[in-house]
């Protein structure tokens, strides 16, 4: 997991049920708007389908590094946090470390605690998706430019 | 003039609830789905009471204990006089489920603020992000009548084979078992998909209107009667997913219409599809 992402996890995980969620809110407020050339994109194909609420996520590679872009509306905080906190932890980070996120990060931020079990299934599905995502633009990468710019997978 | 509601003053205004914002006698409650949203802004004064951190108990699958129930009405500055106001997010689903907890426990006057969090926001109204400290009440839990506002799977049976009407308040295809869950959500929950033989499908969201308030008395009567062919005397049983929404319905049938025997079904689909050799319908 990138160091970034281990630090936020560690955060939220040490901190009491007030803190997580002051942290998650934090994030939320925080989270940076779509650069303007990818405002006309918000449509089907980036839609996150897992959350009920409209969130959209972009990949972009720069490099063998990976840039990710997202929104989500600050009426539903929670999804909205916890894709600014994946996009915080995780950007600039490669496909490698990606892919490589924990399956259970909400747990291991020990969000389920606070949110409970039914809120946190939809929070799983967003880190499925960024990751369904970002191999999906890693392969297109690799078709529009070759094999030897698929990065390392290990 | 219009035709006013069975019980009026159970749903409260934004001006009314401006008036009150220093009423002792008066707590505004807060339930969401977004647990984060009350500490994002919320009415001043208002308190969060979470429908499943707080009074859910989720060792038992069931309401959590009358002292618990005391408790979390002490902490809140809930005596057992005062005036309850629920509002909240999807236009009051879990304000409306809050409330029917509430009533399960017997507390006396709980009202809804109509148009819920959305129109308070809309409108401009005041809000805070402080927490209040609210001098603890002492609350003996009196105890509701929950036979006559929650019904069990054994008796919903019976409520079906008999005929008896029942409302299916979740989205069509979860209706027809196309889907598990309503539409852009996660697709869990139940193993079949489909509904209660005999159930007719009245989206909850039918009773409200794009703003977050309820529709008419004679909107609401031509949904229920007019289309379903209600009647006020009917036993009623209502259910969703997971007893939410059919509370938003519950409430609606119960104190805008003023059916006195509404039952919400709380088990709803997750039990109801999950259960081992319980009936079920597919298609419209």
């Amino acid at each position: 997991m990138p160091t970034e992402l281990d630090q936020i996890v560690a955060e939220l995980r040490d901190g009491d049920r007030q803190e997580r969620i002051d942290l998650l809110l934090d994030f939320a407020r925080e989270l940076p708007p779509l650069p303007e050339r990818l405002l006309a994109h918000k449509d089907a194909s980036h839609r996150v389908e897992e959350c009920q609420s409209p969130v959209y996520l972009f990949v972009e590679f720069e490099g063998d590094r990976v840039q990710l872009f997202a929104d989500a509306p600050i009426e539903a905080p929670t999804v909205r946090g916890f894709v600014a906190l994946l996009l915080s932890g995780l950007n600039g980070a490669t496909l490698e470390e990606i892919l490589g996120v924990p399956a259970d990060l909400v747990e291991r931020c020990g969000l389920t605690e606070i949110l409970g079990m039914l809120r946190v299934r939809g929070l799983g599905g967003v880190l499925r998706r960024l990751k369904a995502e970002v191999a999906r633009a890693a392969i297109d990468r690799a078709q529009a430019h070759g094999p030897e710019s698929m990065p390392s997978t290990g | 003039m219009a035709e006013s509601y069975a019980k009026p003053e159970i749903l409260v205004s934004a001006d009314w609830v401006v008036d009150h914002l220093n009423d002792p006698k008066v707590r505004i409650v807060e339930s969401n789905e977004d647990i984060l949203l009350y500490d994002l802004a919320h009415i001043p004064g208002s308190v969060q009471i979470d429908w499943q951190g707080d009074l859910q108990d989720q060792l038992v699958r069931d309401y959590i204990s009358p002292e618990k129930f005391a408790a979390i009405c002490a902490r809140a500055g809930i005596a057992n006089d005062t005036t309850v106001v629920f509002y909240g997010d999807k236009s009051n689903w879990w304000a409306c489920y809050a409330f029917w907890a509430f009533k399960l426990f017997g507390h006396d006057d709980c009202r809804i603020l109509n148009g819920g969090r959305k129109l308070w926001l809309d409108q401009g109204r005041p809000t805070t992000t402080v927490t209040p400290k609210h001098a603890p009440t002492k609350y003996t839990v009196k105890g509701g009548d929950t036979g006559r506002i929650r019904i069990f799977r054994d008796e919903v049976l019976k409520h079906a084979q008999a005929g008896r009407p029942l409302i299916d308040v979740r989205s069509p295809k979860e209706f027809t078992g196309e889907k598990l869950h309503m539409e852009d959500y996660p697709q869990e929950g139940a193993l079949r998909g489909g509904h209660i033989p005999g159930a007719k499908n009245v989206p909850w969201s039918r009773a409200v209107n794009d703003d977050g308030t309820f529709k008419s008395s004679a909107e609401l009567k031509a949904i229920f009667e007019g289309e379903i062919g209600l009647k006020p005397s009917d036993p009623v049983v209502a259910y969703c997913r997971i007893g939410e929404r059919s509370s938003l319905t519950w409430f609606v049938l119960t104190y805008l219409l003023g059916y006195p025997n509404v039952r919400n079904y709380d088990g709803s689909w997750t039990e109801w599809g999950n259960l081992v050799g319980a009936p079920i319908a597919k298609g419209a």
